[in-house]
């Protein structure tokens, strides 16, 4: 008896399973449109994934003539070499300034910018969000280059100065110089920037801001309390974003920085284009990719101690 | 209402920010139409003669040729291998799946600094010749994560119903894409596909280190900032804007003109 039941509920299920299999058209087949994905899989795997293996060796592997010729034994001479480097510190320095000076402007900016363009920008909001992400494809080389043309010794904003007579002679520290590195590369990642919060702020209804008020918040209280927590981790990542690309930028520091002024970025272009010592550059290209790691790690390990999530946009 | 009120302070630093954004590029303009050769003040009145110079100037035709040739290609593929993957991840209910998806957009998270230099190692290791194909597979490389990461969301936010009832009126899985799928996610992918030929157009720093002898527009541009200021870059510069652009305008009234779906572009934006 409980034999024949069982049977028939195999029965049934079967003619069911195989029923919406044929009525979904290729149900049976739902490791076949995964295979869809198979050449992009491909390709990622052997352009992106091999590089990442090869690289990791070279790091390890001794060797640096010109002209490339890495080879066995495994070594860590290649790091020995690039931390015991005399300009080390200076490099690390420089990044470490450029890079947080980088996020922290970006960010100045950018929030108030994302808040005013989700809450009052009204119908203008399409219009800027299209004319920013033009900014973004304007041309990376040339923003860079403009601000020669903007800040240097006979430049624009040097010349206006002197025409309202805030000063009587040209400000030297306005290129070739930290700050003109940091000026270019938040013009740089700005439209990223804003793009990202704006997004962030987007599942942030205007209610809440608004019950807050009536609820008695200040300024600063609506900000500390409730804006900045909802929208802490779309900013780490964009902190996170403006930190990559201010330290791995390479056009910046040298088009625009004083010789001095290296940064890690600059550094690992010298080692693979200009001296060839691939294993030198891959150590520090690591290095510098561990400490990505340990920041983008601390970040998330910060956001679960103070229990901040993001919130996602319901369509 | 109130709180828009409130924001005047905001609003004041949106200002800042859009001038900041902009002011440099305007600056470009002006200048790519000045006569003299000196990027200085005072202005020496409007000329075209620096553009003359830059379209009869063959370095620069071939730049942009090697240029458009990649970023062409580039939209196509990233669009066939993207679609196409972006349709297997959305539809399979296989676990891998996610793990796939993952996989896709890694290259997104490291900066372009990393992706040459790793790229050329690899290269260098099996001793393939830099030339237009290593920089053709390194903006593969760096287009495709944009494009897959917009093609699911669009795969993923399209009405699947519609779907269901072709299969369940005997449309094979191709045709059902092709007849169903397809015009539904039409405007977002070709916008994609778009944006894929502008990351390709506008890459240096990955492309500075696979390049061969063969120059893009911004390996020429790179030369010549390198070695003098020169009115030409500006009016490379322009030029360059302006079939940007061009490009985002046409894409922009195509999706609007398609749509049929809610068009999105801050969706679209978020994600690159």
């Amino acid at each position: 008896m409980g034999d024949g039941i069982r049977e028939g509920n195999l029965l049934i299920r079967r003619r069911l399973g195989r029923r919406r299999s044929d009525s979904s058209g290729g149900g049976r087949r739902l490791g076949d449109r995964l295979l869809l994905a198979l050449p992009a899989a491909a390709a990622i795997a052997l352009l992106f994934v091999t590089p990442i293996v090869v690289f990791a060796v070279y790091s390890f592997l001794s060797g640096s003539v010109y002209g490339f010729s890495a080879h066995l034994p495994f070594t860590f001479a290649n790091y020995r070499a690039v931390v015991s480097d005399p300009t080390i510190g200076r490099l690390a320095t420089n990044s470490v300034i450029v890079g947080f000076a980088v996020a922290g402007v970006s960010l100045a900016i950018g929030l108030p910018t994302a808040f005013w363009l989700r809450y009052c920008a009204g119908r203008f909001q399409q219009a800027l969000i299209f004319l920013l992400v033009l900014a973004m494809f304007a041309g990376y080389l040339v923003r860079i280059y403009a601000w020669r043309t903007i800040l240097g010794q006979d430049g624009i904003l040097n010349d206006a100065l002197q025409r309202i007579g805030l000063t009587s002679h040209p400000l030297g520290f306005l290129v070739f110089s930290r700050f003109a590195i940091v000026v270019a590369l938040v013009q740089i990642v700005l439209p990223f920037v804003v793009l990202l919060l704006f997004a962030g702020f987007r599942p942030i209804e205007p209610r809440i801001l608004e019950s807050a008020q009536d609820l008695g918040a200040g300024f600063l209280t609506r900000w500390r309390r409730v804006v900045l927590p909802l929208i802490a981790v779309p900013a780490g990542s964009a902190f996170m974003l403006c930190i990559l690309i201010g330290t791995s930028d390479y056009v910046t520091p040298l088009l625009l920085g004083a010789p001095g002024q290296l940064t890690v970025g600059v550094q690992i272009q010298r080692y693979f284009q200009e001296l060839g010592e691939y294993p030198f550059g891959a150590a520090l290209a690591m290095l510098v990719l561990l400490c990505y790691g340990i920041l983008y790690a601390a970040f998330g390990l910060g956001f679960r101690l103070l229990r901040l999530r993001r919130l996602e946009w319901q369509t | 209402m109130s709180a828009e009120r409130r924001s005047i302070g905001a609003g004041i630093v949106t200002a800042a920010a859009f001038v900041f954004l902009f002011a440099p590029l305007v600056v470009v303009i002006v200048f790519s139409f000045q006569s003299s050769a000196s990027l200085t003040l005072p202005l020496t009145g409007p000329s075209v003669a620096w553009y003359r110079r830059v379209f009869g100037d063959p370095d620069f035709q071939q730049a942009l040729e090697h240029s458009a040739e990649i970023g062409a290609i580039m939209a196509v593929s990233t669009l066939v291998v993207g679609t196409s993957a972006a349709y297997g991840v959305t539809r399979s209910t296989l676990r891998i799946r996610s793990a796939l998806a993952s996989l896709l957009t890694a290259p997104i998270t490291l900066p372009a600094l990393f992706l040459g230099v790793m790229l050329v190692s690899l290269f260098n290791q099996i001793s393939l010749r830099l030339s237009l194909v290593t920089v053709g597979l390194a903006h593969f490389v760096w287009t495709f994560p944009v494009f897959f990461l917009l093609a699911r969301v669009a795969l993923d936010r399209m009405d699947r119903a519609l779907e269901e009832v072709a299969a369940d009126l005997g449309a094979r899985p191709l045709r059902s894409f092709w007849r169903v799928t397809w015009p539904q996610v039409r405007p977002l992918l070709v916008g994609a596909s778009a944006l894929s030929f502008a990351f390709s157009f506008d890459e240096f720093i990955a492309t500075s280190f696979v390049a061969g002898p063969q120059q893009t527009v911004p390996l020429l541009v790179y030369g010549k900032i390198r070695r003098t200021i020169d009115p030409t870059i500006n009016v490379i510069s322009t030029v360059l804007m302006a079939m940007m652009l061009a490009l985002w305008l046409g894409a922009f009234l195509y999706a609007i003109s398609r749509r049929r779906l809610r068009f999105q572009p801050s969706a679209a934006s978020g994600a690159a």
